[in-house]
């Protein structure tokens, strides 16, 4: 097993998709749909890294993102929008922690490879 | 009785002055000594004009003064005079001075007697009535925004005031007495000035936008009163025609109009888009799992297609989003021709139609940088750039130029030699999804109006068929 994501979205279509394209990659997804779920899961499990939805009913990914970074230091978190690219939501982003930060715009491939390699410079970066 | 006379000369709300043949001063009133700013006892004894004029050296007054004072005792005739005073304190009062001899019963001159009216506030009263009224004129002749015209009972043009001259191009002489529907532009112009002159006579007044007609055969966009013309009897006589040109107001309105739409426009893709990608990220991601899969040949076919044409939705999106997008600029100082340098040769890498094309820079040097983002605003010429390709398919010439305007904008040009835009799309350039051009989003030059204006500058183009377009931006000095 590569990696054991925990992976926050709340559209149930694209929480399968990403369930379904991390499996072949040989990694363990465990899928919620809103912040409240994610904390709580936080809790009873550990994982390496969180593929985190910006736009969340309920409390908002990058106030999820903020409670994640206080309680767990060390956890990787990667960000993930259908906005695109957008600056105001990267800055905020990277202001509040989070390791990387994928568009659902992008090709598909990109987007595993890209999360992949956020992922590897994290765990690096914590190693050191 | 005496008593009384010297009482009322020395309270008197005139300066008095009583001088001997010689022109000293034999005696002054209590007016004289406050307006001069000395006491009995300093003036009595003295020369007049040294005391009037102590703190005043105009020496041209002074002699003036004098003169008019010799003509008096000469010709033994009352004269009138006025001239500023100054008093100790410095500030300067306006007397009207009545110099008066005194002669004997043997007509022999004893003295003279000088009365000054201090006329100071009601001559600055008149000064400045007289200020108001040139102003006012001032202010109507600069106003060449307006224009007042007068119309007989039969619509001939009888006056053709100020401003009209201007505004529509006609002399005096060659519209008075010419009917005035001939400012009127639609081809029922007769009509229009009618259906305007029934309704004054129905409602004591007319007053709308409207467009009338220059000598030049353009129209202008006016705010037309129109009043009845009364005689003095009360007689109608005419009728008073004010237009005011708003032309500029009409303009502004339209960028507001224009900016307000794209804001709204902006909110609405971002949100658009966002629904879209979501659905969208499932269709090419469940795509790509079914092409790992094993499938008939018929089957990957159409996966292929479909994934050709879930691709073109995905860049469409991107583009809609980048319009929408109100990113952060990262500011820097930039050097405009190096931007534009930076831009040209991505130009290039757009499929731009293979013809002869010139590329003439006139770069003025050492113009100060702008605060500005180097990504964004390279995105911008180099939009401008592929628009002036591709509007010249048979080839010509693109000629950029840059400049400092006023030294507080960088004014950059870019015009080309094409096929030009029709006057009825100009209004549209900007907006989101026009585009003529058959091919791309129409997105292009909505994005770069969004840019400059992020970047407080300004965008605008002008354009005539077969002739060409330019492009002119402005971005202030950082």
């Amino acid at each position: 097993m590569l990696y054991k994501i925990l992976v926050v979205d709340d559209e149930p279509p694209v929480r399968d998709l990403l369930e379904d394209l991390f499996k072949k990659e040989d990694c363990v997804p465990v899928t919620c749909g809103s912040g409240e779920e994610a904390l709580a899961l936080l809790k009873k499990e550990t994982f390496d890294v969180v593929l985190l939805d910006i736009k969340l009913s309920g409390i908002s990914g990058l106030d999820v993102l903020k409670d994640i970074r206080e309680k767990y230091s060390d956890l990787p978190v990667v960000m993930i929008t259908g906005f695109g690219f957008d600056e105001e939501l990267i800055g905020k982003s990277k202001q509040f922690g989070c390791c990387g930060y994928i568009g659902k715009n992008m090709p598909v491939a990109e987007i595993i490879v890209t999360f992949k390699k956020f992922v590897k410079e994290a765990k690096e970066r914590t190693r050191v | 009785m005496k008593d009384i006379f010297s009482k009322l000369i020395e309270d008197a709300a005139v300066l008095v002055l009583y001088l001997d043949q010689n022109g000293n001063i034999v005696l002054c009133n209590k007016k004289t000594q406050g307006t001069v700013g000395l006491n009995s006892a300093e003036i009595v004894g003295k020369n007049w004009l040294s005391i009037l004029f102590k703190n005043d050296d105009n020496t041209i007054k002074r002699e003036m003064f004098k003169a008019v004072l010799d003509d008096a005792l000469t010709y033994r005739r009352t004269k009138d005079f006025e001239c500023h005073l100054k008093s100790s304190q410095g500030d300067s009062r306006l007397i009207s001075w009545n110099v008066t001899p005194i002669l004997d019963k043997h007509e022999r001159i004893q003295g003279s007697l000088l009365l000054g009216h201090d006329i100071t506030e009601s001559q600055e009263g008149k000064n400045s009535l007289k200020n108001i009224d040139d102003s006012l004129k001032n202010i109507i002749s600069s106003i060449d925004e307006y224009a007042l015209y007068v119309i007989n009972l039969d619509s001939l043009i009888t006056y053709f005031g100020m401003g009209c001259e201007k505004m529509f191009g006609y002399s005096k002489p060659e519209i008075i007495f010419k009917h005035a529907s001939i400012l009127h532009s639609s081809n029922k112009a007769v009509l229009e000035l009618e259906a305007i002159l029934k309704h004054v006579h129905q409602f004591g007044k007319y007053e709308s936008e409207i467009n009338l007609l220059t000598n030049a055969g353009s129209t202008i966009p006016v705010r037309l009163t129109v009043n009845n013309f009364l005689d003095a009897q009360g007689k109608l006589t005419g009728y008073v025609f004010i237009a005011k040109d708003i032309t500029r107001t009409k303009k502004l309105e339209y960028q507001i109009f224009q900016a307000e739409k794209l804001a709204a426009l902006g909110q609405l893709s971002a949100g658009i888009a966002h629904e879209i990608n979501n659905p969208l990220f499932v269709i090419s991601g469940r795509l790509v799992m079914l092409k790992g899969e094993k499938l008939a040949s018929k089957f990957a076919e159409t996966i292929d297609l479909i994934d050709s044409q879930v691709n073109r939705i995905r860049k469409l999106v991107d583009r809609v989003l980048k319009f929408a997008r109100k990113s952060a600029l990262t500011l820097e100082p930039v050097d405009i021709n190096e931007i534009i340098e930076l831009a040209l040769p991505l130009a290039l890498y757009n499929n731009l139609p293979s013809v002869e094309v010139k590329i003439e820079k006139i770069f003025e040097k050492n113009i100060p940088k702008i605060s500005g983002d180097l990504d964004q605003l390279q995105e911008v010429f180099l939009n401008i750039i592929i628009n002036a390709y591709q509007s010249m398919p048979e080839g010509g010439v693109i000629k950029i130029t840059t400049s400092n305007f006023q030294n507080r904008y960088a004014l950059i040009q870019i015009t080309d030699t094409g096929m030009g835009i029709p006057e009825t799309n100009l209004k549209n350039i900007f907006m989101p999804f026009f585009s003529t051009k058959g091919q791309g989003t129409g997105l292009g030059l909505s994005i770069c109006h969004n840019i400059i204006k992020n970047h407080n500058g300004s965008i605008e183009l002008e354009s005539r068929i077969n002739q060409g377009t330019t492009f002119t931006v402005k971005l202030p000095f950082a």
